[in-house]
């Protein structure tokens, strides 16, 4: 039983949500029930998540290839729990069990009545398997198939939001991020036309054999794989649609959209380039120099116009592009410590991030106010909201023994082993950016008087939500020890696979 | 390593039972923050007095690869009893400055967390946790720069902050091209060669600037000086504790550390910029205190002032000569003194009789005759007269820069005193112009609660002025760890 059950976790791992996201609906006006579904299914995930990272870390048989319905490759699909897999899943069940655990209470106001409470629930699982199954496949239509998972159910998300503004924010996202589906299917279709496998690895050897013979078809594959993600992604200037999206959506989706769905598509990219494309192929396109310069140029150019918004929730939007550069950036530094740096910077900014959107939200829903300026004195009235808020701040500018300090280490030093300074430069410049963009929001919160408003920190599961993710900051910054073992691995792997 | 710990959380402990005092229970946080400002204090003597003794304290830790350890040396002692010795002044004078006055239990919250702050960069044994720390420093004591809330506090405190995190963003990147060139960040390590020791290359050139502009920001070299003169909206018990000795001297410990520890005298000597550092140093003792005397407000004047003596100990440790290290400890242990006195005495002048600039100040010394005395006894000491120890380290500043065969920066200092006289000796003479008219306003226990910590220090600087060789064991020690 216990065997049966470790060899197949992986596929439970994604599967057990997609297939409780289906049942919901048929419960969809016994809310407490869909509730209880939702916690349980997340804390078997965590639970799973936390085994599967021991055993591959500390077990000798892993990195493990699992084989779908006994197909064996390249004619079946293929599932690889390796490190990046079993890093990005720990990543999963740690920011959405909090999330799940805050929209228990949030959704009534910002989302509306029951059976929308149930969609959001039954978007909510799709995502969670959807983004679990990109870390482990190894199949190239899997890829599309899920990346066109998430997207849809991102959507859906957003525009579960009441008011006009959310379904509008949507229309915009669909457009695009389907223009982006489009393009990734292209890219995987031109890889398959060239190798006619959709296996990464034997599609990854047979493009090596075969590149040279259409270097021009594998650089639109590679492209419009590029633009394809980077939509996804939100790189810059492809997120034009991100700042509506994230800050129309609902908190805890806001905080599931900007924390989770762009790191799964990064994590896809990232497979895609270094275990299909190779650093052969890379260097001859010249993409980790593309890489490079679009990711200073997003840190820049997000961190600037975050600093221009006015309302806390797109702030908080912009500043995911920024952060979106930076791994980016971290892609196309092509050494160990640049990708350790990405992933590692990704698992913070991915705890960071939602606990930014969830503190705001918090705040948000007790204030009804979103610009910056009438938050003032709310620091005091809402102690624990705008607590965890600094800590996240704090940890996203860079402060030692909070999270986002390792991941922007291991980038600098990636940084210093391509020999790149400017980037070096960039990416402090973009810590005090983002200083610029957050610490007003702090000092308005704590340091203006407050007005007289009965503002009160959100009800206990918000709490306990709030705190969860804060303690997961601080962890992550004092104790990162098997992430940055997780991280390391990868990355290695990652440069090993050509 | 019980002492070490006790005494960085000392500090910070304080300031979590102060913020928790609601804020009408005045003599039950005066209480605590005596207490823990006291026990930081002894502590920290205590970790000195083993340090200096030869016993190794340590503590260390990871986070993740990168290693943190807290190890004082003779340096990093020094500085720390400095800091925890006037923190407990300051915070004496705080009692009586801040009394009935607002926000008082914000106020002395970040107060003794900057202290627990402040130690943590004196005792750091590496440069992570000197890092961290460097930059937890500017965030503890920005609510304190902007105590008043008024616009142009809430201004100053924004130049603060950008300053300071483009200073510690330097300072992180070096610390990586550090790293990544040794492997190695630890500086604690007695009798082992500086971190970069056979380095070579004109990229180090590039290193040494990095560490230098981003330590220079505390240290208010030219031309980043410029938080330092607003940050002075702050209560005068931070503008003498914090910018004129605790936060501006981890930057000015930051460069020490960086040319003895990191580079290494030896290699310094070798680069370039190591010639060009003092020239910097001595621009900015000029400067500043030649806009010291253009200043009215007589904070901004001591603000600008401070810029210059900083530059000071700078020029000292830019010396690369054992007796210019040793002037400049010794003018960071009595010229902190001092300065901490003339603050204080401005902020009573300006409590007690609402004047902030000289020009009005005619005639205030009569009804603040012990207040203006302490300091004209600080002002003797800046101009670098006997009976003060400022005169001591002058001297060896000079006979460093001797040694290190640039006579010339000897004339800097020959210079600066004549232009500290004309900065000050006016001040004191207006003070005391007229005839006596008001009565004395030296009364109350606001007031001694003021004049008490200032006149006692103004009695340590006049007695180590004297017998200088009472602070000689530990300059001693930090020169024999360096050469």
């Amino acid at each position: 039983m216990t065997a049966g059950l470790k060899t197949n976790l992986p596929v439970f791992i994604v599967v057990i949500p997609m297939f409780v996201a289906f049942m919901l609906p048929t419960f969809a006006r016994r809310i407490k029930w869909i509730e209880g579904t939702v916690a349980a299914v997340k804390l078997l995930g965590l639970a799973a998540a936390a085994w599967l990272a021991h055993m591959v870390l500390y077990e000798k048989d892993f990195p493990v290839k699992y084989i779908m319905g006994g197909w064996p490759a390249p004619w079946g699909i293929e599932l690889v729990i390796g490190n990046l897999a079993a890093l990005f899943i720990l990543t999963i069940a740690i920011v959405s069990l909090p999330v799940a655990l805050f929209a228990r209470d949030n959704l009534e106001k910002e989302v509306g009545p029951k059976q929308r409470i149930a969609r959001f629930y039954v978007l909510y699982l799709l995502l969670i398997g959807a983004l679990a199954g990109m870390a482990i496949t190894n199949d190239l239509f899997n890829v599309f198939v899920l990346v066109e998972v998430v997207t849809l159910s991102c959507c859906g998300l957003v525009s579960s939001r009441k008011g006009h503004g959310a379904a509008k924010a949507a229309f915009n996202y669909l457009i695009l991020a389907t223009l982006g589906s489009a393009l990734v299917l292209g890219g995987i279709g031109f890889i398959y036309i060239l190798t006619g496998h959709l296996n990464m690895e034997f599609a990854s050897a047979e493009l090596g054999r075969v590149w040279q013979s259409s270097p021009h078809t594998v650089w639109m594959a590679l492209s419009f794989l590029f633009v394809g993600f980077g939509v996804k992604a939100a790189l810059f200037p492809l997120h034009v649609w991100l700042p509506d999206a994230h800050s129309m959506a609902p908190s805890p989706a806001s905080a599931l959209l900007s924390g989770l769905a762009i790191k799964g598509y990064i994590i896809s990219f990232m497979k895609i380039l270094y275990v299909i494309f190779g650093h052969t192929l890379m260097q001859e396109y010249g993409i980790y120099r593309i890489l490079i310069l679009i990711g200073m140029v997003a840190i820049i150019i997000g961190s600037l116009s975050a600093l221009l918004q006015k309302r806390l929730k797109r702030r908080l939007a912009f500043s995911t592009v920024a952060q979106v550069g930076y791994l980016f950036l971290g892609l196309g530094l092509a050494n160990k410590e640049g990708l350790m740096g990405t992933l590692l910077y990704l698992v913070s900014h991915a705890v960071i991030k939602s606990l930014l959107f969830l503190a705001a939200g918090a705040v948000i829903s007790a204030t009804g106010k979103e610009n910056i300026r009438d938050l003032a004195g709310v620091g005091r009235k809402m102690p624990i909201a705008m607590g965890t808020f600094t800590i996240a701040s704090l940890s996203l500018i860079g402060l030692p023994l909070l999270s986002g300090f390792i991941g922007k280490w291991h980038l600098v030093l990636g940084s210093l082993g391509a020999g790149d300074i400017l980037s070096v430069a960039v990416i402090i410049i973009g810590s005090i950016l983002c200083a610029a963009y957050l610490l007003p929001i702090i000092r308005i919160a704590y340091f203006e008087p407050a007005p007289e408003a009965d503002w009160q920190d959100p009800g206990l599961p918000q709490k306990a939500a709030l705190i969860l993710l804060a303690a997961g900051v601080v962890l992550l910054g004092v104790l990162p020890g098997p992430f940055i073992e997780l991280a390391g691995r990868a990355a290695a792997e990652l440069l090993l696979i050509q | 390593m019980i002492y070490l710990i006790s005494a960085l959380s000392a500090g910070l402990a304080g300031g979590l039972v102060v913020a928790v005092i609601p804020e009408n229970r005045a003599r039950l946080r005066n209480f605590c923050v005596l207490f823990f400002s006291v026990s930081a204090m002894i502590l920290s003597w205590k970790v000195a007095s083993l340090v200096f003794a030869g016993i190794k304290i340590h503590a260390a830790g990871k986070i993740g690869d990168i290693s943190w350890s807290l190890a004082p040396d003779p340096l990093g002692a020094v500085f720390g009893l400095i800091a925890s010795t006037l923190w407990l002044f300051a915070a004496v004078y705080s009692i009586g400055y801040m009394s009935g006055k607002k926000k008082q239990r914000t106020y002395f919250s970040f107060f003794l967390i900057s202290l627990s702050i402040t130690l943590g960069v004196a005792f750091s044994g590496n440069m992570v946790a000197l890092y961290l720390f460097y930059e937890l420093l500017t965030f503890v004591t920005y609510p304190l720069v902007i105590h008043e809330r008024s616009p142009e506090a809430v201004k100053a405190g924004s130049k603060y902050i950008i300053y300071n995190l483009s200073g510690a963003g330097a300072i992180l990147i070096a610390i990586i091209i550090t790293y990544s060139l040794s492997g190695n960040l630890d500086f604690s390590g007695v009798g082992t060669p500086p971190i970069l020791a056979g380095c070579m290359g004109s990229g180090l050139n590039w290193l040494l600037l990095l560490y230098v502009a981003g330590f220079g920001v505390k240290a208010a070299i030219m031309p980043l000086h410029r938080w330092l003169p607003e940050a002075m909206v702050a209560p005068t018990p931070v503008s003498a504790l914090l910018h004129a000795v605790a936060v501006v001297y981890s930057g000015v410990y930051g460069v020490i550390r960086v040319i003895y520890s990191i580079f290494g005298h030896d290699l310094v000597k070798q680069l370039q910029l190591g010639s060009i550092l003092p020239w910097v140093a001595a621009f900015t003792i000029l400067t500043g205190v030649i806009i010291a005397t253009r200043q009215d407000v007589l904070k901004r004047r001591l603000a600008y002032h401070t810029i210059s003596q900083l530059s000071y100990i700078l020029l000292g440790a830019f010396t690369l000569q054992p007796w210019g290290l040793t002037g400049a400890v010794l003018h960071m242990i009595s010229y902190s003194m001092l300065k901490v006195i003339l603050f204080f005495c401005a902020g009573i002048i300006s409590e007690q009789t609402g004047e902030t600039r000289v020009s009005n100040m005619g005639g205030v010394g009569w009804s603040l005759p012990k207040t203006l005395t302490a300091f004209a006894i600080a002002s003797m000491g800046m101009i670098g007269m006997l009976p003060l120890s400022t005169f001591w380290s002058k001297y060896y500043l000079m006979r460093g820069s001797a040694d290190g065969g640039i006579w010339p920066l000897a004339l800097v200092f020959v210079i600066s005193g004549i232009i500290n006289a004309l900065c000050f000796i006016p001040t004191v003479v207006t003070a005391f112009k007229e005839r006596k008219t008001a009565p004395s306003r030296e009364t109350g226990s606001k007031s001694a609660f003021m004049l008490v910590p200032t006149l006692i220090l103004a009695f340590i600087a006049v007695f180590i002025g004297l017998w200088p060789g009472s602070v000689w064991p530990g300059i001693q020690a930090v020169i024999n760890r360096f050469f």
